[in-house]
């Protein structure tokens, strides 16, 4: 009796998870395949149920707009996850020399993290103002510049200035993740290198990196998750423009969407976007996953 | 009564069998003591007997009493865990009366029983402690006292003591001992130290891979091993176990060594039979430096590698035939490696083993 | 001497690093603070206003609809939407989410490393791609611009990440203080109140803080399932402020304030736990 009880406990425990995921994203993600394959329009409720198979997609095997917006993505993606490594590695470090007022700086460090994203947007479009923005006030005031630069108009000034607030955003998570796993060091590893006469940076190549590597995975993964909020971002700060030059995927997606209403049309897109998504984040799981088999005990 | 059957207990985990249909019955007020190696099986059913692994075939009773399908905290057992498993958000007190708190005894009784505990543990100075703040020792004296509260039919210790350094393990080890004496209840222990298997027994259950091997009082295991696996995991340092064959009334370990059949032995054994001979080191000394100096014996004169002062004795290193044995000196003098002396080999105490079922020759 | 002069520079090259990282994590966001308390023609001088000169509560008296000086905008609706919905699709998220971590940290199970996995990447979906089908359902079902709408989209967003949080803290609990309470005589249920839980708490609350920011900053589902004050939150309120060409920059950092002032008092209550959480569930298999 007991032992039957026992087998089913942990899917009745997980079947609300399982049924709200069901009900909020498997079912509609579903319906949105259904969708991709009809030329449904909001404006025309009927199309929904005519059935033109994988036009959508062929269309989109055209669209230079969308192919534009694809490599768009995955350059701004490269960019902006490689420089947050980086940055987020270099200040981990830099935090974990310092022993005065560590405290205050993770806490300072946190708060981008918590930032709403559509805030960030905001603010830094606030900030790249070419009239009245403290930029170009700074720039101006201090003589390096005379006239108004276009931050958000030209169109790399423009990529540029999402990708940076998109790293302003997040560099933290990497930040205190790798912070967290320099603290997590056992001290051993790295006394027993510098006894076998490593240099500093050959401590670093093959002991602390190494091991730091599983909570850049974390880091990874956890951006991965959500990556596609950075459309908050362009969308206040740059709408795509100008002439679409900003415009990622997921700003493509709402304009096809709600703007044009073509929802068949954007249900393709948004179904690339979201295979895109789920790929990253796989991948960097089983990074994670495989990272920490290796570290086994270590950890 | 507070008596433990397990009749043909199997535990299977899909279908990796690790306890292959065991049979023990513990007696009321029994101290029995479960050992081996880690992966025995050992620990599974001790957690089976608690009710926190589910039964995959055959039954266990508590004081006569069908428990396979009841849950823990109707077993009306206790146990005290290998990392303690004290409630690090309650104090000692708390920790000690939760178990009377959750079945709903009146305050004073919780009080007397936590108190009653206390004092037989010494632990009465540490009530409002929280665990964090007790030593390993204490703690591990709180977690028996969670567990004699309950006036339970049974306490289970799973290798309650593994976590202490050797020192504290001891005196740990002669209070659970003397815990036993002053309440008296059956005990089911486990553990992989024989030493504590020895010293707390009043049977040890010898495991192995999921079988029992054998089960005996600890002299009984000690001095009569039914296989080569309980000869070489009871005692330390381990008995020697040398391969042989039986040519006409003397045990050869090559063409030029050989030792006469103990007679005790004689009428197991056939001639041409391959057998393994076992020697406790402790029955392995040099002529005048043993403790069995009379009854059979015979003798060997065996080259020192290695001499190892332990004070009272020495633990000598030598070699029968090429084979690696230990021997032993009592009442040592000094011995430089290298010296030859002349071993008695006490006959009587000594162990032959059948080299294919690697099963005692008296019994096979 | 040298290697002390070394040291020296190395101290301070460090110091200074430090301080260029805190201007560029710190400054954007206290400006635009600093903005929401200065009157708009400070903000639009030029040339620029350095020092302000000009402190004043009117852009959220004004925004507040306090004054008439300016549109007003229904901040106190978008506050109270913003609230209802964090902490409703919060509180469900939790229950959800410690069910189903305490399910993955004390349970082995079939199909268990593909079902943490299935949950993981649902939240790997781009909010905005989901909001299409999402959009078109919750039309037929009548929860578009209804707080209960968000309130369900957010508990699903909200769900991977608090099961992997909380798993992570429970596996902190060593599975034998259920055991022994079990063995104390309580069923499996009072074991998991009167021991893990009040142990996990804090681990629980951070994740509990977690999911009250996603929900509370979330912007791409929110500006299309909502419509008007009934439902819309502070971030999709934060629009308003935009018109064509224009934006009332004062208004705007004012609300912005509004936004950041709970999420950074509850970032700071819980930074702690919110790392060591992040760090338990992913590192320690």
């Amino acid at each position: 009796m007991r032992w039957r009880a026992e087998k089913h406990t942990p899917y009745l425990l997980l079947s609300p998870a399982i049924l709200t995921i069901l009900f909020v994203v498997a079912v509609p993600l579903v319906f949105s395949l259904y969708t991709s394959l009809t030329p449904y329009r909001l404006t025309k409720p009927d199309s929904i149920n005519q059935f033109i198979g994988l036009r959508n997609y062929e269309r989109l095997l055209d669209d230079t707009k969308f192919w534009w917006a694809f490599g768009r993505t995955i350059l701004f993606l490269t960019i902006a996850l490689n420089l947050e490594f980086l940055l987020g590695l270099g200040i981990a470090l830099l935090i974990n020399r310092i022993t005065w007022g560590q405290r205050t700086l993770r806490t300072i460090m946190m708060f981008p993290m918590m930032f709403s994203p559509i805030l960030v947007g905001f603010q830094f479009k606030f900030i790249f103002n070419d009239n009245i923005g403290i930029l170009n006030n700074a720039l101006q005031s201090l003589g390096l510049t005379d006239g108004a630069i276009p931050w958000l108009v030209e169109r790399d000034l423009a990529m540029f200035s999402i990708i940076f607030a998109e790293v302003w955003m997040s560099t933290s998570v990497f930040a205190i993740l790798l912070l967290a796993g320099l603290f997590a060091m056992p001290k051993d590893p790295l006394e027993a290198a510098k006894v076998d006469g490593c240099t500093p940076w050959q401590v670093f190549r093959h002991i602390t990196l190494p091991f730091i590597m599983p909570f850049a995975y974390i880091a990874m993964t956890i951006r991965s998750l959500d990556v596609a909020r950075a459309y908050d971002i362009v969308d206040v700060m740059t709408g795509g423009g100008p002439a679409g030059r900003t415009e990622l995927l997921w700003t493509l997606i709402a304009r096809v969407g709600y703007d044009n209403a073509k929802m068949g049309q954007a249900n393709a897109m948004a179904y690339v976007s979201t295979i895109l998504s789920i790929l990253f984040t796989w991948y960097f799981f089983t990074k994670l996953v495989a990272a920490r088999r290796y570290m086994g005990g270590a950890a | 009564m507070g008596n433990i059957t397990l009749n043909k207990v199997v535990k299977a985990y899909g279908k990796l069998e690790v306890v292959h249909g065991i049979d023990l019955d513990i007696a009321h007020n029994e101290f029995v003591v479960l050992v081996g190696p880690s992966g025995c099986g050992k620990s599974t059913t001790l957690r089976m007997i608690a009710g926190l692994e589910d039964i995959s075939g055959g039954e266990i009773h508590i004081a006569n009493e069908l428990v396979n399908d009841l849950p823990p905290r109707k077993r009306n057992i206790s146990m005290v865990f290998q990392n303690y498993a004290l409630y690090p958000h309650m104090s000692v007190r708390e920790n000690l009366g939760f178990g009377l708190k959750i079945a709903k005894q009146p305050q004073n009784v919780i009080d007397q029983r936590v108190n009653e505990a206390a004092e037989i543990l010494g632990l009465s100075s540490l009530m409002e402690r929280t665990p964090a703040e007790l030593s390993g020792g204490q703690r591990q004296r709180v977690a028996m006292g969670r567990a004699i509260v309950r006036h339970p039919e049974a306490f289970l210790f799973d290798e309650p003591l593994s976590n202490l350094d050797a020192k504290l393990r001891v005196q740990m080890r002669t209070e659970i001992k003397k815990l036993h004496q002053k309440v008296k209840t059956t005990v089911v222990y486990v553990t992989h130290d024989q030493v504590e298997a020895m010293t707390l027994a009043d049977r040890i259950v010898v495991m192995k891979d999921g079988y029992i091997e054998q089960v005996g009082t600890p002299m009984e295991v000690f001095n009569h091993p039914v296989n080569t696996f309980v000869a070489s995991f009871i005692g330390s340092p381990p008995m020697n176990l040398l391969p042989a064959l039986i040519v006409s009334g003397a045990i050869w370990f090559d063409e030029n060594t050989s030792i006469p059949v103990p007679s005790r032995l004689a009428p197991h054994v056939t001639e041409g039979q391959e057998v393994i001979f076992g020697l406790r080191p402790d029955d392995l000394t040099p002529e005048g430096h043993g403790i069995h100096d009379s009854g059979e014996g015979t003798f060997l004169e065996l080259k020192i590698d290695l001499a190892e002062l332990l004070g009272t004795e020495t633990v000598l290193y030598t070699q029968i035939a090429g084979s690696e044995v230990q021997g032993k000196m009592f009442v040592p003098r000094d011995v430089t490696p290298g010296e030859v002396l002349k071993f008695r080999i006490a006959l009587e105490k000594t162990h032959l083993f059948d080299a294919k079922t690697k099963k005692s020759v008296r019994i096979s | 001497m040298t290697s002390l002069h070394k040291r020296q520079v190395k101290a301070v090259l460090t110091w200074i690093a430090t301080f260029i990282l805190m201007i560029v994590m710190c400054v954007p966001g206290l400006w635009v603070v600093l903005s929401g308390f200065r009157p708009n023609r400070e903000i639009l001088a030029k040339p620029p206003v350095w020092i302000p000169e000009d402190l004043t509560l009117d852009n959220f008296a004004a925004i507040f609809g306090l004054s008439d000086a300016q549109v007003a905008i229904p901040v106190i609706d978008y506050f109270a939407n913003s609230m209802i919905i964090a902490v409703t699709s919060t509180a469900i998220a939790l229950l959800v989410g410690m069910s189903g971590g305490y399910a993955f940290a004390r349970f082995r199970f079939g199909g268990k490393n593909a079902l943490f996995l299935g949950l993981m990447l649902s939240r790997a979906v781009p909010g905005i791609a989901l909001s299409l089908p999402v959009f078109i359902i919750w039309s037929h079902l009548g929860l578009i611009d209804a707080p209960m709408g968000l309130i369900i989209v957010y508990v699903a967003l909200n769900v991977p990440f608090t099961i992997w949080l909380i798993d992570g803290f429970f596996r902190q609990i060593p599975k034998e203080l259920s055991e022994a309470a079990q063995v104390d005589g309580c069923t499996r249920w009072q074991a998991f109140w009167k021991i893990e839980f009040p142990l996990a708490r804090s681990g629980i609350a951070s994740a509990g803080v977690f999911a009250f920011l996603t929900s509370w900053n979330e912007y791409a589902l929110a500006s299309q399932l909502t419509r008007s004050t009934d439902s819309k939150t502070l971030p999709v309120g934060l629009m308003d402020f935009t018109a064509q060409f224009t934006i009332d920059w004062a208004g705007m950092c004012a609300m912005a304030v509004i936004i950041i002032i709970p999420a950074l008092i509850l970032t700071f209550l819980v930074q702690k736990h919110l790392i060591a959480g992040l760090t338990f569930g992913g590192v320690k298999g």
